[in-house]
């Protein structure tokens, strides 16, 4: 469904943004994690045909989106980061203003998308006074008002409450089926449920390409649980890769992420996808400290 | 074909929308159409509208209606581009424009979309205008209202101005260099000097008729018509005093002669040039091909030509580093350490104008007083309006609202801290000048310092009404051309004592207005605090 061969993008004179990256999916969440700076939105960018390749081509179902953008924009949702609204409108009529461009007139389809992201109740109302998990929400329903089939959704937790990116999370995954999803986010637990593949981006090079169950098995035997005093934490934290920490009686319960065990006492754990994720992170970590790179 | 109809009326619809829901859109059509009401004064007060050598004319629909509508075109002209050049620059702060990128739209379609919708929003700001300018007629009661003589003034005189400022802005805001003040000033002079050129022509009977077809203002068509039906051009549009032992005579209204019908026309089209030009450079939201500026959410980063100079001149602003609160202690603290900062923030994010300070201020010790008053003066006051527009309102317009006001003092003595702010900008550009006429001209160095107080109040007010520094810019320049054209003559516009005709009435009325801003200014603060 979509390929992308070895893409590179540079800015006028700036650094290397995104370096020959290659990746081929077909369908279904691919999750793109990476820490600020990754290439992440470049990426995004680059496929949802808002800024073009230094070098490389991206194909979708055949179609070098480059060379003729409009036949994948007719089939794109794109969500980008930060996503901001006209103040003065109302909910109804800024998603009718997106249909509108997107070829879709069906005023029907705009309060079944309203409601789809439960902004319904609120159609008439300017959407100046909107929280941030509303705006994100039209923001969605601006995206998936053509039906597209493939969506691009960028940082789309940023700046929302626990019970606003659980919601989003399940629209997403809800009207995802049958598509392609690619949604970035550099927290892990966006896209733990959700993702059927993950991408893992490092100064614009792709570093892991895998279901998250293959990172999931790679990060085995990588994850530890050990128990410190606070004094002792405060004295090692600089050394270790933490995925997590508990303050319980006996002391601080740290979740470690490192080949060999942190502490003679600490306890093989099963990871998670952030101790996946953390685990592919510290490896480039190591190879950068020993000079042989990602 | 009716997809790429459906998505410009689309844009059309909600720029219109988007447009007409603020305030400040409504104030301003408001005010517009008000003023009508000012250009029609009563003949009893001895002024009058139109006038030929002292003959004044009868108020009928077409002297009315020809003489409203050749002001309002101006007004459109110089005023409407800074209303109108924000219309892809919403999208862009929005993000909006990332999602209109990524839809089937052409760009084509969008820089169309957006011309089409600058225009209609002009088009009813002229409508609104000549509505109120129609009711004059039964206000003074003269002649009858003839509504179809009225708008055939306004067809006659308005629409190539309109389409102009429309695609103009769509050109300003494509092209990555004019999409800045730098713009704003450009465009500035572009009108008010290259446009007028055709109707300075046309007063010449012997111009080639080519330059019709430049006379987008349509102030040379009305001045060939005058000659043609009234037998002179010597015709005074605007309120201004007439000798009433002379009478009255009768204008029957511009008319189209078929000489002027190809002109007219050609006139209205060709602006649409400016469109495929402004598709060259149109970035279409690529992050790659976006001024820096705006790619990295600062103020000012310019990459490209004016970049370059910018980074070059940046040293040449470490002296105004001396502004900086040096003690982190007592710092930070008062309006008058926060101001201090900010004027700091203002001169080191635009070394251009600020060595331009500098310049100024070496130039000033040399010049000879005169020069110094009347050609030196004006362009600091000039690159002092530039410099000082954005700062009551960049807090706003880059989301640090809520930031700054966590300062002590700074959410409720915002006006002050802004005044204060501008204040310091204005006194090191004016300081050499004030020095050097305070020695030699003590009234007129009082008057600088009005001036000065002056200029600032109505930045912060501005800028705190309409939390855009376009509206500040665009009232100013336009004064400050009135004042510099005007060059003394009349004592009430040498607001800083430029020309050195100002009374001392002039100057406490210019004091003031600066009061009275700063009052206005701080009231609605006030109100939009508290809700």
């Amino acid at each position: 469904m979509l390929t992308i061969e070895r893409v590179s993008k540079r800015y006028r004179k700036g650094p290397w943004a995104v370096r020959d990256l290659s990746l081929e999916v077909d369908g279904g969440v691919l999750g793109l994690l990476g820490p600020n700076g990754a290439g992440k939105t470049t990426v995004l960018q680059m496929v949802a045909t808002i800024t073009r390749p230094t070098a490389g081509r991206i194909v979708f179902d055949g179609a070098d989106v480059a060379r003729t953008p409009d036949a994948l924009r007719r089939r794109l949702g794109y969500l980008p980061q930060d996503f901001g609204v006209y103040d003065n409108l109302t909910a109804f009529e800024l998603l009718r203003y997106f249909a509108a461009l997107k070829g879709i007139h069906d005023r029907d389809r705009v309060r079944r998308m309203l409601e789809t992201v439960n902004l319904h109740a609120v159609a008439d109302r300017t959407v100046g006074g909107f929280s941030g998990g509303m705006k994100q929400r039209l923001g969605i329903a601006q995206a998936l008002i053509n039906d597209p089939d493939l969506v691009i959704v960028d940082e789309p937790t940023a700046g929302l409450d626990p019970e606003e990116r659980v919601r989003f999370r399940n629209v997403l995954s809800e009207v995802g089926f049958g598509k392609l999803v690619i949604l970035s986010t550099h927290v892990v637990s966006d896209i733990e449920s959700i993702a059927t593949q993950v991408a893992i981006l490092h100064r614009g090079s792709l570093l892991a390409l895998e279901p998250p169950e293959a990172l999931l098995s790679r990060a085995r035997g990588w994850v530890w649980e050990a128990v410190y005093s606070s004094e002792e934490l405060a004295r090692v934290r600089d050394r270790l890769t933490i995925s997590g920490a508990i303050r319980r009686p006996d002391g601080v319960h740290v979740r470690v992420v490192q080949q060999e065990p942190p502490t003679p006492g600490a306890v093989a754990a099963e990871p998670g996808l952030e101790d996946a994720y953390l685990q592919v992170m510290s490896t480039v970590a190591a190879g950068a400290e020993t000079g042989h790179g990602a | 074909m009716s997809g790429g109809a459906d998505r410009i009326g689309a844009i059309v619809r909600t720029d219109f929308l988007i447009r007409f829901r603020k305030v400040s859109t409504l104030v301003v059509f408001l005010l517009i159409s008000f003023s009508a009401y000012l250009w029609v004064p009563d003949p009893a007060s001895g002024q009058a509208l139109l006038q030929i050598e002292g003959r004044r004319a009868l108020y009928n629909s077409a002297a009315i209606g020809m003489a409203t509508a050749s002001i309002g075109t101006i007004l459109i002209g110089l005023l409407g581009f800074y209303v109108v050049s924000n219309a892809i620059g919403r999208d862009l702060r929005s993000r909006c424009g990332a999602v209109i990128a990524s839809t089937p739209m052409k760009s084509a379609e969008y820089l169309a979309a957006k011309a089409l919708g600058n225009a209609v929003f002009l088009a009813t700001f002229v409508a609104g205008y000549m509505v109120v300018s129609m009711a004059m007629v039964l206000v003074r009661g003269e002649a009858p209202l003839e509504p179809l003589v009225f708008a055939r003034q306004y067809l006659l005189l308005a629409p190539p101005t309109i389409v102009l400022v429309a695609t103009a802005a769509v050109l300003f805001e494509s092209v990555r260099w004019l999409s800045g003040r730098l713009g704003d000033v450009l465009w500035f002079f572009a009108w008010a000097g290259g446009m007028a050129m055709p109707a300075i022509a046309l007063e010449s009977e012997h111009t080639p008729s080519l330059v019709r077809y430049l006379d987008v203002t349509g102030l040379g068509f009305l001045i060939s018509r005058m000659r043609e039906t009234l037998g002179t051009t010597q015709v005074a549009i605007g309120t201004s005093s007439f000798d009433p032992s002379k009478g009255v005579f009768v204008f029957d209204g511009l008319t189209l002669s078929p000489d002027w019908i190809a002109p007219r026309l050609v006139a209205t089209v060709l602006p649409l040039v400016l469109l495929p030009v402004a598709l060259l450079f149109f970035h279409r939201f690529d992050p790659a091909r976006l001024p820096s500026r705006v790619r990295s959410g600062s103020a000012r980063a310019g990459r490209g030509w004016l970049g370059g100079i910018e980074r070059l001149l940046k040293p040449l602003t470490r002296p105004f580093s001396l502004l900086r609160v040096r003690s982190a202690s007592r710092g930070g603290t008062s309006l008058w350490s926060a101001a201090r900062e900010d004027a700091y923030v203002t001169l080191a994010t635009a070394p251009l104008p600020a060595t331009a300070i500098l310049v100024l201020a070496v130039v000033s010790l040399v010049v000879p007083l005169g020069a110094l008053r009347s050609v030196v003066l004006p362009i600091v006051f000039a690159v002092v309006a530039l410099l000082v527009a954005d700062v009551p309102t960049r807090e706003r317009r880059n989301g640090l609202v809520a930031t700054v006001f966590a300062a002590p003092r700074l959410a409720p003595g915002f006006v002050w801290w802004k005044l204060l702010s501008t204040l310091i900008v204005a006194a090191l550009a004016a300081s050499v000048p004030l020095v050097r006429l305070a020695v030699h001209d003590g009234p007129a160095a009082g008057s600088l310092l009005v001036g000065t107080l002056f200029t600032c109040a109505a930045a912060v007010a501005l800028g705190v009404l309409s939390s855009n520094p376009k509206t500040f810019v665009a009232l100013f320049l336009v004064f400050w051309y009135a004042v510099v054209n005007d060059g003394g003559s009349t004592p009430a516009l040498d607001f800083a004592g430029f020309y050195g005709s100002a009374t001392a009435t002039v100057t406490l009325v210019y004091l003031a207005l600066a009061l009275a801003l700063l009052a206005g200014a701080q009231g609605f603060h006030h109100l939009r605090s508290r809700t």
